[in-house]
């Protein structure tokens, strides 16, 4: 890992130096373990604070939106594959990026990592050779790197960047096919077990925002839920309303997520957004053969239709 | 200050004795969230936690809350304020700090010219029972704020875990009320010399974390400059460091009319969401980060200063733990001081 | 407020399009046929209109069932916006379906300006379905 960060302010500086680029996003240390933060770098002798490790888990194509200077980011494959989305939008142009991309072995989830020391803090945690080494107050803790990875890591069959100006480091190999196995199980179940685990879950939420904030592709000017002239729903914690929110949020995504995973690590109550997030990123895949984030020829499956797209669900089609 | 002592075994029958007389919050496990709650039985409460993620402020200040309703009956327009007609409220096993910040809410909430009904109706007879912190985490920084792990401030009894035993602090005649009604013994003075050890121990392991002496002045002086951009550009400005804030208090209320009611609520707002302070005409004062994460650190550690006489923050730590971009409050505040 | 299911009876709100399946209920109507006073009609201007927001909000505000009507595929009176709706219908009703909602709460259907008798059939379908279902209780805000 130290040598993609070495690499990658390698490469961070040229940029500066070359006046390719005015602002560099990647990512700095954090002020906790477990953690590294966004940072933006505009002078060469700063790209020093530049590291990479299996820490850096969120997805900086949220800040690219509403600039002007022309930006280098660090983009792992699914910050790549938001930006694929975002220039389909409309939202940057591929001339005013230079997309700086690094293989990804996946992030590591801190949860599952704190999960695993029963409520002790952990004050220390240092990665090598696929091991992760949590220390403590008393204790040091080893463990396998691969078996903690946040789960959009670990279903994520992209891992090597699908757009790329300058590639950091080897590419490294590909996971076998997503089957979506986790949406198949939950289907099974009853509608009224499926129903309560939905609300159960929304009913954690408190509004607070952070994963449409978090989200790379959630990007309107004014969110649905902010709007008052329709208010579309309210913004109370009734669980009516926290439904709606939820809802129409994966429903907004629906062939634009690229399920990096932001929104749930975000999420402080942790609640299980992915459960939606999925089966849109699922059911498009099934329907409209159409993934986000691959492709920028392919248009988004919502602005786009086949004469013959299935309409079994409809009565008497 | 009287001291009581109280086996960990007999807290049981001590909790079920309560939650007879007084609707019991407690630390409960929600998944693998702890969050304060209403317990039926001491069953339900777990106390093996540093701090719940949600603080305990939505028990008097619900995030939203009916204010009144309003329909006709006939000719005549109707008005309907609900009435609360719950026992008092008691809060058993919160953390210091967090007990610190109903004293900071109750400046808001409780001024000598505005007196809120609705916070009040559960504020008044409400029964604070702390447990101190004998393992502060690394992002506490209450001792750095006028707190402490022991800080009994807020509190109407604060315990002590001495291993197989609570030295109970009696803090008000309130609580000491309630230790006279239930019967407990007396501390000996051993098992006192212990409960001194262990808030040492505690108290020792905590480090200044920020430098407020000064704070204030280099806050009011550092207003424009633009370190504020570079420290908040990666600000997502989500409403997590405010929901999650004991001492947050801010908040909006709206109306929801269907065709023949309506309804006045109250919900928790954000100084951290654009929509905070947008105008009618399109305008708004505080555009992007930089003005409104500035705005919640001048709040708390200045604007406060100037209208309570102290720092609105109690150093629980949740925005620093919780923040998804590790915007830490700390790192900001440093910052400015060396400034 | 619960309803008492005993003489209850549906609310369904019928979204249709202006071109076709509007036509085709008000055939219905001058053709003098029966069908049940269950549904709530708001004309839109073309399927692809609709906002699964409508829908969703009809349901949040106590609207028993919705149905969704319009023109044919190749029929569509601005030639495409039956195609693009039929996508978003697609993924929202495998979305509510999925989160717990009763199959056949939400409905959709193609109904031509010509098939008054068709349209009449469809109501009458859907409203013993929903019937069936009782009142919607899980996106109603009390």
């Amino acid at each position: 890992m130290s040598e993609l960060s070495g690499q990658i302010r390698e490469a961070v500086r040229k940029l500066l130096r070359q006046k390719e680029v005015d602002l560099v996003i990647g990512f700095e240390a954090g002020t906790l373990p477990l953690h590294s933060t966004p940072c933006f770098i505009r002078e060469q002798q700063e790209a020093e604070r530049l590291i990479w490790n299996s820490f850096c888990d969120n997805n900086l194509a949220k800040y690219l939106g509403k600039r002007q200077e022309k930006i280098a980011i660090i983009a792992k494959s699914c910050d790549a594959r938001a930006i694929v989305e975002l220039i389909k939008e409309k939202q940057i142009s591929r001339e005013q990026v230079v997309i700086v991309g690094v293989p990804c072995h996946g992030m590591i989830d801190r949860r599952r990592a704190e999960a695993e020391l029963e409520g002790k803090e952990i004050l220390e945690a240092e990665e090598n050779d696929g091991e992760l080494t949590l220390k403590g107050n008393g204790f040091t803790k080893v463990l396998k790197r691969s078996d903690y990875l946040c789960y959009g890591c670990e279903v994520c069959f992209h891992r090597n960047p699908v757009i790329y100006d300058i590639l950091i480091g080897d590419g490294v190999a590909e996971k076998a096919t997503d089957q979506y196995s986790d949406i198949a199980e939950f289907e099974a179940k009853s509608t009224e077990e499926r129903w309560r685990y939905i609300s159960d879950q929304v009913s954690k939420c408190i509004r607070c925002y952070a994963c449409r904030n978090a989200c790379p592709l959630c990007y309107c000017r004014e969110c649905f839920v902010d709007n008052t002239h329709p208010q579309w729903t309210g913004k109370t914690t009734d669980i009516s309303d926290t439904m709606i929110f939820h809802l129409m949020r994966a429903f907004h995504l629906a062939g634009r997520c690229v399920g990096c995973g932001a929104c749930e690590r975000a999420c402080p109550m942790k609640v299980d957004i992915r459960k939606l997030n999925r089966k849109l990123v699922s059911d498009v895949k099934v329907l409209f053969d159409y993934e986000a984030g691959i492709s920028l020829d392919r248009t988004a499956p919502l602005a786009t239709f086949k004469p013959d797209d299935p309409e079994g669900f409809m009565l008497n089609p | 200050m009287k001291t009581k002592i109280i086996r960990k075994q007999d807290m049981t029958g001590l909790l079920n004795n309560l939650i007879q007389e007084y609707e019991v919050f407690a630390p409960v496990k929600r998944d693998d969230l702890v969050i304060f709650d209403r317990i039926g039985s001491d069953k339900d409460v777990s106390l093996e936690y540093t701090n719940s993620i949600k603080p305990p402020k939505e028990i008097l200040f619900p995030q939203s809350e009916t204010l009144f309703t309003c329909g006709s009956i006939g000719d005549a327009a109707s008005i309907e304020v609900p009435v609360s007609e719950e026992r008092p409220r008691l809060l058993f096993g919160i953390r210091p700090c967090d007990a610190r910040s109903f004293l900071l809410l109750d400046k808001v909430f409780n001024e000598e010219n505005h007196r809120d009904v609705y916070y009040l109706s559960r504020r008044n007879d409400m029964m604070v029972i702390a447990i101190g912190c004998i393992k502060p985490r690394a992002t506490c920084f209450c001792t750095s704020v006028g707190g402490g792990p022991f800080s009994s401030q807020g509190s109407d009894l604060l315990l002590v875990d001495i291993g197989d035993d609570y030295i109970i602090q009696v803090i008000t005649d309130k609580g000491s009320r309630l230790v006279e009604k239930v019967g407990v013994a007396d501390a000996g003075e051993n098992k006192l010399a212990l409960m001194k050890m262990v808030i040492q121990e505690a108290e020792l392991s905590m480090s200044p974390q920020i430098k407020t002496d000064g704070l204030k002045e280099k806050l009011d002086s550092a207003f424009d400059d633009p370190i504020w951009g570079s420290l908040t550009e990666k600000c997502l400005s989500c409403g997590i460091c405010t929901y999650l804030c004991p001492s947050c208090y801010c908040f909006d209320i709206i109306d929801e009319v269907t065709d023949s009611k309506g309804e006045r609520i109250r919900i928790w707002d954000s100084c951290q969401f654009p929509l905070f302070t947008l105008q009618a005409s399109g305008s708004n004062p505080r555009p992007t980060n930089k003005e409104r994460h500035r705005q919640r650190v001048m709040h708390k550690f200045s604007y406060c200063v100037d209208n309570y006489g102290q720092v609105s923050c109690v150093g629980c730590g949740r925005c620093v733990i919780e923040c998804p971009v590790n915007l830490d409050i700390r790192q900001v505040l440093t910052t400015i001081s060396n400034r | 407020m619960k309803r008492e299911t005993n003489d209850w009876e549906p609310k369904i709100v019928a979204f249709l399009c202006n071109w076709c399946s509007y036509a085709g209920a008000d055939l219905a109507g001058v053709s003098r046929i029966q069908y049940p006073t269950n549904i709530r009609i708001i004309r839109v201007p073309c399927s692809g209109r609709i906002n699964p927001f409508f829908i969703l909000s009809s349901l949040q505000h106590g609207a028993d069932g919705v149905l969704v009507c319009g023109c044919h595929p190749g029929d569509c009176h601005y030639l495409t916006g039956n195609y693009n709706a039929r996508r978003k219908f697609a993924l929202l009703q495998s979305l509510l379906e999925y989160a717990g909602v009763e199959k056949g709460r939400v409905q959709f259907s193609w109904v031509s300006a010509a098939e008054g008798g068709r349209f009449a059939e469809l109501v009458a379908g859907v409203t013993e379905s929903i019937q069936a279902l009782g009142p919607a209780e899980k996106l109603v805000k009390r």
